[in-house]
C-alpha cells in the first residue's frame, strides 16, 4: 500500500491525473450497506416440499445443472418423479402469470432429474459404514427416506410387500402419469448407491417387528394406507366389483383384468379418477361412468386430472350415491347398480331414496378410499423405538407429502442415533412475495413470452421472487461501479460502495435490503 | 444491450470518486463512457464533475479529461476536436460535459457559437437543475415551484425553466436527444446513434441530485422513472432541428406530476392549487411536443 502511494504522490510531482480514484476508498462514507436477503417466493410457499425453486431455476438458467441438483436434492431427491406426477400447487400462483403465462416449474424439475439419470455416477471409495436402519415399505416415503439415510452413509435396507419396488409410484399411479422407465431409473440409482431391496416381504407375516427391531439399529415404517374403506353396499362382494387400487394394482403391472364394458367408478377422490382413465385405456372398454355423491366442486380429486377424464370421453355422474350393485340371476354377472339421488347440506350427506335410478354396467370399481391398515401394531407386546411416516401416519395423501414425510424421518433418525436435537421444520410464517413488491420496472431486458419448450429458456422467464436471479439490475444502476460480478454472483464491493441504495430501491426480485437501516 | 454484457473491467469509470451517494450525474458518465469508450476525450467545464473526477493525481476515468473554465465549453471542445485532428486523431470521440449552469446561464454563448459553427463533437448536458456544486443556487434550468439556496423557503423559484431542446433544434444541429438515467438502453442507443453522425450533437440528461433535490440517494433512478412517466420530462430525440421523434410513449405508465413533485423536499412549499397550474402547463408542453413530433412526419 505504502508503494501504491509513494507512485502516486511521484505522479503528483510529475504528471497530473494518472492515477486511479479506486485509491480512494469510499467505502468509508457509508452510514449503511445493502445486503443480499432471501424472501419467501409463492412457487416456494405453495410447494409441498418447499423445494427452494427459484435457487434451482436460476442454476438451470445459467446451465450450472449439477448446481442444480444438489439444491433440489435438499428438498426433493426425485424431481423426476414429483415433475411428472405432482399435480404442482408451484405454478397457481406464479407472479410470472401476472406478466404473461405462469413458469411451467414441473417441466423444470422433470429436466433436472432426466440430467441426474443420464450424469450419475456411484460414489467411490467404501460407503454404508453407520449404523444399519431398516425401511418398511418402497413408496415414496420409504424411498424418500432411504435416500437420505443412504446419503448421509447408513446401511439401509428396504422390505416390499409386493414383488416390485415402489409402492403407490409402481402400482397406484397408472403408467400414463408416471412412465415406469423413470421409476425404474430412480430406483436403479438408488440400488447403485447401496441400498438394499427386499421384495416379497410382508410385515406380520414373514417380517416381524421385534426382529426388525432385534437385527437394525432403527426401523421407519411407511407401509402407506392400502385398505379399503368399508362401505355397505349390497352385493359388493360380487368377484366383479373390484376396489379402485386392487384393479390399479393389476392393471399396472399389466397383469389380467376380469372387466366388462361398460365401467361404473364410484368415487370422487383421485383413486377413483385414475381407476376411470386407466379402465378406458383398457381393450374392450368403450364407455366409463364416474359416479360421485357429492357436487364436482367437493371433489377431492385434482381438478386438472377430473378435467382430462372428460376431455378422454369418461362420463361423469354427480349427486348419485349408491345403494345396491344389482346381478343377473342366470349369469350370475353384474348388469347394473341402483343410485340414489343425494346432495349435501349443513347436516352433511342427505339421501333422497324416493329417486332412485339404474346404471347399465358389466363391472364395478369402488373407489371409496382407502386407510391405514394398523393391525400389524396391535397387540404390540413390547415396547420398541419406531419411526412412522407417509400415508401409513397422515391417511392417503400425495407423492411430494410422502416424500417430506419420508425426509423428516431419515433427519429424526440421524439425530436420534447421533444424539442431536431433531430436525427443524420448514416453517412459513412469512408471507411470500407479491407480484405489486416486485419492481420490474428497470428490467428492460425483461420480454413478455409464453412458456418455452426448452428448460434453460424456461428457467430464464423466472422472475426470482424474494431471490437474487442475477438480472443486474445492482450493477447497472451502482453510480460508484461497486458492483462486480464474481462466481456467477453479483457481490458488493464494500470498499467503494457508499451506501446511496440504489440498489435496494430498485432490486427487481426483493432480495436486497440495508444492512442497519438508513 | 445486455446488463450482463458488461464487466466491471470494460467500465471506464474507477471506483472511488468524489460523487456524492446516489449522484445522477456520476451515473451519467458511466453509461456515456461506456457507450462512447475507449477511444474518446473528455472537456469537463465547471460543475460538479470538476470534483467527481477526482484531486489530482486521481483521477476517475480512463480516458483524458480537460477541465475548462466555466463558460469555455463550447470553445474548448471545438478546440480539442481541432487539435487532434491536426495530429491525426480523427477517430477519437470528442465529449463536453456541462452541467446545467454551463449550459443553460453561463456556457450558452459558447455553446451556441459552436452549435452555430456546427463542431464535430458531443455535448452532454447533465441537469441537476441547479448550481449544485456552489451550494444550490437557482439556475436557468430551476424549475419552476423548486426551493433553492437563493430562493430558500418559504420562498421558491417563479419563471419556468428554460427549454434548452426547443434552442439547440433552433441552432439546426444534426442530432439532438433527451435521455434518463431510468432508461438506459434508450440512453446508450441514442449515445451510439449520435457517435455516429458527423457534426454538433447535443445530449440532455436529466440527473437527480439528492442533497440538492431533498431526495432519499436512494430514489434517483425512480425520480428519473417518474420524471419521464409524468411527461415532465419526455424522451425524444431531434434530428437537424427539424424532425422530432418519440423515443419513450408513457402511455400505460402515465403518472400526476404531483406524485414527481411530493417525492422532493424542494417542492414542498407548493401549494395544491400550483400543482394543478403546473400540470397544466406539462400537459400544454407535451401537447406541443407531440405537435411538433406528428408534424415532422413521424407517426406513432
Amino acid at each position: 500500500m505504502s508503494g501504491k502511494t509513494n507512485e502516486a504522490l511521484l505522479n503528483y510531482l510529475y504528471a497530473r491525473g494518472s492515477e486511479a480514484s479506486s485509491l480512494n476508498k469510499t467505502g468509508g462514507w457509508r452510514l449503511a450497506a445493502p445486503e443480499k436477503i432471501k424472501r419467501l417466493s409463492p412457487c416456494r410457499h405453495d410447494c409441498l416440499l418447499h423445494s427452494e425453486v427459484p435457487d434451482w431455476m436460476e442454476a438451470v438458467k445459467g446451465g450450472r445443472w449439477e448446481d442444480a441438483w444438489q439444491i433440489m436434492s435438499r428438498s426433493n431427491p426425485f424431481p423426476a418423479l414429483t415433475g411428472h406426477v405432482c399435480f404442482s400447487p408451484c405454478t397457481e400462483n406464479c407472479n410470472r402469470g401476472r406478466l404473461d403465462q405462469e413458469l411451467e416449474i414441473p417441466a423444470v424439475e422433470r429436466a433436472i432429474g432426466e440430467w441426474r439419470f443420464d450424469h450419475y455416477q456411484p460414489r467411490r471409495g467404501p460407503r454404508a459404514v453407520k449404523d444399519p436402519v431398516a425401511v418398511v415399505g418402497s413408496g415414496p416415503a420409504g424411498l424418500s427416506c432411504a435416500f437420505y439415510l443412504s446419503d448421509h452413509g447408513y446401511k439401509v435396507t428396504v422390505f416390499e410387500k409386493s414383488s416390485i419396488s415402489g409402492g403407490m409410484l409402481a402400482l397406484g399411479i397408472p403408467e400414463y402419469r408416471l412412465p415406469r422407465e423413470v421409476l425404474n431409473k430412480e430406483l436403479a440409482i438408488l440400488e447403485e448407491e447401496g441400498i438394499t431391496f427386499i421384495t416379497n416381504r410382508t410385515l406380520g407375516e414373514d417380517l416381524m417387528l421385534r426382529e426388525l427391531n432385534n437385527d437394525f439399529r432403527e426401523v421407519f415404517l411407511a407401509t402407506g394406507a392400502w385398505l379399503p374403506r368399508q362401505e355397505k353396499l349390497a352385493g359388493a362382494e360380487h368377484k366383479s366389483v373390484y376396489h379402485a387400487l386392487d384393479f390399479l394394482s393389476l392393471f399396472n403391472t399389466r397383469q389380467h383384468v376380469e372387466i366388462k364394458d361398460p365401467v361404473v367408478v364410484i368415487g370422487g377422490g383421485n383413486a377413483a379418477v385414475d381407476s376411470a382413465r386407466s379402465a378406458l385405456r383398457m381393450n374392450g372398454i368403450n364407455h366409463v361412468s364416474l359416479i360421485y355423491r357429492r357436487s364436482r366442486a367437493e371433489m377431492p380429486a385434482n381438478p386438472g386430472e377430473v378435467e382430462m377424464a372428460e376431455q378422454e370421453g369418461v362420463e361423469l355422474v354427480f349427486n348419485a350415491n349408491p345403494a345396491e350393485v344389482v346381478t343377473e340371476t342366470a349369469s350370475g354377472s353384474i348388469s347394473a347398480v341402483l343410485f340414489n339421488h343425494s346432495k349435501t347440506n349443513r347436516e352433511g350427506l342427505v339421501l333422497d331414496t324416493s329417486r332412485t335410478f339404474k346404471k347399465e354396467c358389466g363391472s364395478v370399481i369402488l373407489a371409496l378410499g382407502q386407510e391405514p391398515d394398523y393391525s400389524v401394531f396391535d397387540p404390540l407386546e413390547e415396547e420398541m423405538s419406531l419411526f412412522a411416516g407417509g400415508d401409513l401416519v397422515s391417511g392417503p395423501a400425495t407423492v411430494p407429502e410422502a416424500i417430506r414425510a419420508g425426509r423428516l424421518a431419515a433427519f429424526s433418525i440421524m439425530a436420534k442415533i447421533e444424539s442431536r436435537p431433531g430436525p427443524d421444520v420448514f416453517g412459513i410464517s412469512e408471507q411470500p412475495v407479491a407480484f405489486e413488491e416486485l419492481n420490474l420496472l428497470g428490467r428492460s431486458d425483461l420480454e413478455l413470452q409464453d412458456r418455452q419448450k426448452e428448460p434453460v429458456l424456461e428457467a430464464g422467464r423466472c422472475l426470482g421472487c424474494g431471490t437474487c436471479n442475477t438480472c443486474g439490475i445492482c450493477y447497472l444502476f451502482c453510480p460508484d461501479v461497486a458492483v462486480e460480478w464474481i462466481n456467477n454472483n453479483y457481490e458488493f464491493n464494500l470498499d467503494y460502495c457508499k451506501g446511496c441504495g440504489i440498489c435496494v430501491t430498485e432490486c427487481p426480485a426483493r432480495a436486497l435490503q440495508m444492512e442497519g437501516g438508513y | 444491450m445486455k446488463i450482463t454484457d458488461y464487466s466491471i473491467e470494460n467500465e471506464l469509470m474507477y471506483s472511488g470518486h468524489n460523487a456524492c451517494p446516489g449522484c445522477g450525474g456520476a451515473l451519467t458518465v458511466r453509461y456515456l463512457t461506456r457507450a462512447l469508450g475507449p477511444n474518446m476525450a473528455l472537456a469537463i467545464t465547471a460543475s460538479c464533475w470538476s470534483i467527481i473526477a477526482g484531486a489530482p493525481p486521481l483521477t476517475a476515468l480512463k480516458c483524458p479529461i480537460l477541465h475548462c473554465p466555466f463558460p469555455s465549453a463550447g470553445a474548448v471542445g471545438s478546440g480539442l476536436r481541432r487539435g487532434l485532428n491536426a495530429k491525426g486523431h480523427y477517430d477519437t470521440t470528442v465529449v463536453v460535459l456541462a452541467g446545467d449552469g454551463g449550459t443553460f446561464d453561463i456556457g450558452l454563448q459558447a455553446l451556441s457559437g459552436a452549435a452555430q459553427r456546427n463542431e464535430d463533437y458531443i455535448f452532454i448536458c447533465y441537469d441537476n437543475e441547479a448550481y449544485m456544486n456552489t451550494g444550490m443556487q437557482t439556475s436557468s434550468a430551476t424549475p419552476f415551484g423548486a426551493r433553492t439556496s437563493t430562493r430558500p423557503y418559504p420562498l421558491f423559484k417563479h419563471g419556468q425553466k428554460k427549454d434548452i431542446m426547443r434552442i439547440m433544434a433552433a441552432h439546426g444541429i444534426p442530432y439532438a436527444a433527451t435521455a434518463s438515467l431510468a432508461f438506459p438502453q434508450d440512453m446508450e442507443n441514442k449515445l451510439k446513434k449520435a457517435q455516429g453522425i458527423k457534426g454538433f450533437r447535443f445530449m440532455h440528461v436529466l440527473s437527480p441530485c439528492p442533497p440538492g433535490w431533498g431526495t432519499d440517494s436512494s430514489e434517483t433512478i425512480h425520480l428519473s422513472r417518474l420524471a419521464v412517466f409524468t411527461n415532465f420530462y419526455p424522451l425524444y430525440e431531434i434530428i437537424n432541428g427539424e424532425q422530432w421523434q418519440m423515443t419513450y410513449y408513457p402511455e400505460k405508465t402515465r403518472t400526476p406530476l404531483k406524485e414527481y413533485l411530493e417525492a422532493q423536499r424542494r417542492f414542498r412549499q407548493v401549494d395544491e392549487m400550483t400543482i394543478e397550474a403546473l400540470q397544466e402547463e406539462v400537459d400544454r408542453d407535451w401537447e406541443g411536443l407531440l405537435k411538433r413530433v406528428n408534424s415532422s412526419g413521424e407517426t406513432k
